[in-house]
């Protein structure tokens, strides 16, 4: 054993206890790495399913509740009709109100946007793939642009955007006012089918800049648009109307 | 002989590992890469060894200093707001990579020379 400390071997020793030194070190990076990807995605997902799940039994019954508030609302309106004069124009009031506020599914000419992500491949890392997917600022970029260009009531995927709406991403996962939605995400917009196609093909645009980038864009006018109402109408729980004192 | 270090690489890996030792994140890309200037020290430690320039003292220093500096360059890097971590990266990557060319050469051309040796004894 002595002669490893001397002579032609002599380089044995130090070159043993190097190794053993980076053996260790290695291990300890491989194992924070795979601790990293391991906490990041799986806590995240496991306790996502669990929010998921939440959240879809909450929606089951706040959309029964709505229904059965909807039905109620229609017998009311009924009855009104029957009336003349100020009855009439107080349910005319309403309509427009309930129009705007999305409670109504509504159709008329516009457009149909489709947007999905770019054929375009990232290599390697999954921050690469990240220029071509759509992300939720996109959508929120184009809904701002239909708005913009009069459209009077807006859907993606099936959800009526209205005045509250919020386009949210979390954790890869795109939500129209809590729900969450996947590609191809589909705008229905009702308005003049001329201005809002002219406004979203705007040169340098957003649908100009997508369309570079290789995702798939397809946008078509349409005579016949059906927006569907919102799912939960707005719950007022913290606003409420100036008094007049107050106004002055 | 050449066993021995492979062995301990093992040896030290697998006692290390299980007891599932964990850095913070932010601490990790520094390990990193003093594994990466480990690495390129033990291929620099091949290359001197083949030449037989090995010395044990510029090679323990090397490899210690070595691990210290890069992580104590990207740190500074990070500090500034200089990517100085991937210069050091591309410059170690460089490094082993010369040293692992100059190391197959020469167990070549050794295998080469026996082997005309060996043909002319005949």
């Amino acid at each position: 054993m002595a002669a490893l400390w001397r002579g032609e071997k002599r380089w044995v020793v130090p070159l043993t206890a190097v190794c053993f030194v980076l053996g260790g070190l290695l291990a300890v990076q491989v194992r924070t790495q795979r601790m990293r990807g391991a906490t990041q995605v799986g806590r995240q997902t496991s306790a996502l399913g669990w929010l998921l799940t939440d959240a879809r039994g909450q929606l089951e019954k706040q959309k029964e509740e709505t229904e059965r508030l909807r039905a109620r609302v229609a017998e009311y309106e009924e009855e009104a009709a029957s009336e003349k004069g100020l009855m009439g124009l107080m349910r005319d009031e309403l309509r427009n109100g309930r129009i705007a506020l999305g409670l109504l599914p509504v159709e008329g000419p516009g457009v149909e946007l489709v947007l999905d992500d770019s054929t375009m491949r990232g290599s390697g890392e999954i921050t690469a793939q990240d220029f071509f997917v759509i992300h939720n600022t996109d959508l929120l970029q184009v809904a701002n642009e239909l708005c913009a260009a009069e459209a009077e009531a807006v859907s993606l995927n099936g959800h009526r955007l209205v005045a509250d709406s919020a386009i949210t991403c979390s954790a890869r996962l795109i939500k129209v006012d809590g729900v969450a939605v996947s590609p191809p995400f589909v705008f229905l917009a009702i308005g003049n089918k001329e201005n809002l196609v002219s406004a979203l093909n705007i040169r340098g645009g957003l649908l100009d800049q997508l369309r570079l980038l290789q995702f798939q864009v397809k946008l078509t006018p349409k005579d016949e648009v059906v927006v569907p109402a919102v799912a939960i109408g707005p719950v007022f729980e913290y606003a409420r109307p100036v008094s007049k004192e107050e106004e002055t | 002989m050449i066993a021995l270090p492979l062995v301990a690489l093992l040896v030290g890996f697998f006692i290390i590992y299980p007891l599932s030792p964990e850095i913070g994140p932010s601490w990790s890309q520094y390990t990193a890469i003093a594994v990466v200037a480990g690495f390129d020290a033990l291929v620099g430690a091949l290359r001197s060894r083949l030449e037989h320039r090995f010395d044990e003292a510029v090679f323990i220093s090397g490899f210690f200093a070595n691990m210290v500096l890069a992580a104590l360059l990207a740190y500074f890097g990070d500090r500034i707001g200089v990517d100085l971590y991937l210069a050091v990266v591309v410059a170690l990557g460089i490094r082993i990579f010369t040293n692992l060319g100059r190391v197959r050469s020469l167990l070549i051309t050794s295998r080469l020379e026996s082997r005309r040796a060996g043909s002319g004894a005949v």
